[in-house]
């Protein structure tokens, strides 16, 4: 029964550091921007600086799923696991052709 | 940046996605509706920034399940396949489609969420079932194990019928994209129903795919520009900060009083989209 199991304990760990952490991350830069927004809201000129950080940061938020593709590919090309590499790189093409179907 | 504007977006969306989390739901179903009812957005607007929050979401709290080894990676990248296309598939239609059909579209995801939740959900797992040693779960190296806290065992299961849990998710997928929600409400039979998947494992692996599927379609908006950071910085935030408090407090709280109350809520909301499809605003008219 346990043959056919296949387990992925330090890709598992790596993964979730990555997602706990890059979130902490991305919230901590929105949370700067935010700041600095407010700082200057009633002047007349637009916060851009703030803004350019809050966009700064909901990006690494948004890149965080894909670039957590790109890890599990990489783990599944060091174990030499050709099919799920193949399905990890199919996922990261699709991402990919959203992006580019969004800038179209 | 109004101040007070601000605050309000960031503590709505704490709340959406504490509470979503506890109940098993991603935030995005109850900040679409708030956000087009209350913070005057534009529907299309809502639900971009709705996506924003769904992967904050899915980030922030999917950290726990995989250092416990519930969530099963392998299963989630093959599902991820169908969940991003079908999110493709939402992205082409959402330009398409007329605005009272979003709100229709939402108003039905609503209903059927509140009902799916009146029923509770049963855990279909009835421990290993034979299966065919050729099928595709089997092939692909689906099958695990978890270690079962309540049992103190390690407690093994197989994947069954794949393909039809690969046409539900392509149907998440594209619900996701078009309405900017997890989409549970075509996860959870994909799961249950077809996959068989022990309930804990369920929860952890639809949290953990939710994150990819959102980003399919919101590095379609942030390319395109679209993403209105006023706007969906504070909710990120909320729903970050959210997610991260609502898994360890509310999972010993969400009793049968909190469950009936969140019927009750989205039967409230699923009205209130519905008549938004017909072009009445109840809200505004109040206001």
């Amino acid at each position: 029964m346990t043959r056919d199991v296949r387990r992925h304990g330090g890709l598992e760990q790596l993964l979730a550091s990555v997602l706990y952490l890059g979130s902490l991350l991305a919230c901590s830069i929105i949370a700067l921007g935010i700041i600095l927004s407010l700082f200057n809201w009633r002047k007349e000129l637009p916060s851009a600086t703030g803004m350019k950080v809050v966009t700064a940061g909901i990006s690494l938020l948004i890149f965080l799923p894909a670039l957590r593709v790109v890890l599990m590919l990489g783990a599944f090309v060091r174990g030499r696991d050709l099919l799920f590499s193949g399905i990890s790189m199919l996922v990261l093409v699709i991402i990919v052709l959203g992006a580019t179907l969004g800038a179209a | 940046m109004d101040p007070a504007f601000v605050a309000w977006l960031i503590a709505v969306s704490i709340g959406a996605s504490a509470l979503g989390g506890a109940l098993g739901m991603a935030s995005g179903i109850f900040i679409v509706p708030i956000l087009t009812m209350f913070g005057h957005l534009e529907i299309h607007a809502a639900i971009i920034v709705s996506i924003v929050s769904v992967i904050a979401c899915s980030c922030g709290s999917s950290a726990p399940f995989l250092k416990n080894g519930m969530t099963n990676i392998r299963l989630a990248i093959v599902l991820e396949v169908a969940t991003t296309l079908g999110a493709l598939t939402g992205l082409l239609l959402i330009g398409v489609l007329p605005v009272s059909l979003l709100y229709l579209v939402f108003a039905v995801v609503l209903g059927a969420s509140a009902w799916q939740m009146n029923t509770r959900r049963a855990d279909t797992f009835t421990g290993v079932e034979d299966s065919n040693p050729r099928d595709w779960a089997s092939r692909l190296r689906l099958h695990s194990s978890f270690s079962d806290t309540n049992l103190r065992r390690e407690v093994a299961y197989r994947v069954q019928r794949l393909p039809l849990a690969l046409v539900l998710m392509y149907g998440a997928g594209l619900l996701s994209a078009l309405l900017g929600i997890g989409s549970g409400v075509l996860k959870i039979p994909a799961m249950d129903t077809a996959l068989r998947l022990p309930i804990k494992v369920s929860s952890a692996t639809s949290n953990f795919m939710i994150g990819v599927t959102a980003a399919a379609s919101g590095v379609a908006y942030y390319a395109r520009g679209d993403i209105d950071a006023a706007v969906a910085g504070p909710i990120a935030l909320g729903s970050v900060i959210g997610s991260l408090i609502g898994g360890r407090i509310l999972i010993s709280v969400s009793g049968a009083k909190l469950r009936l109350l969140f019927v009750i809520v989205l039967i409230v909301l699923a009205i209130q989209m519905a008549l938004s499809a017909l072009g009445i605003h109840v809200w505004d008219k109040l206001s």
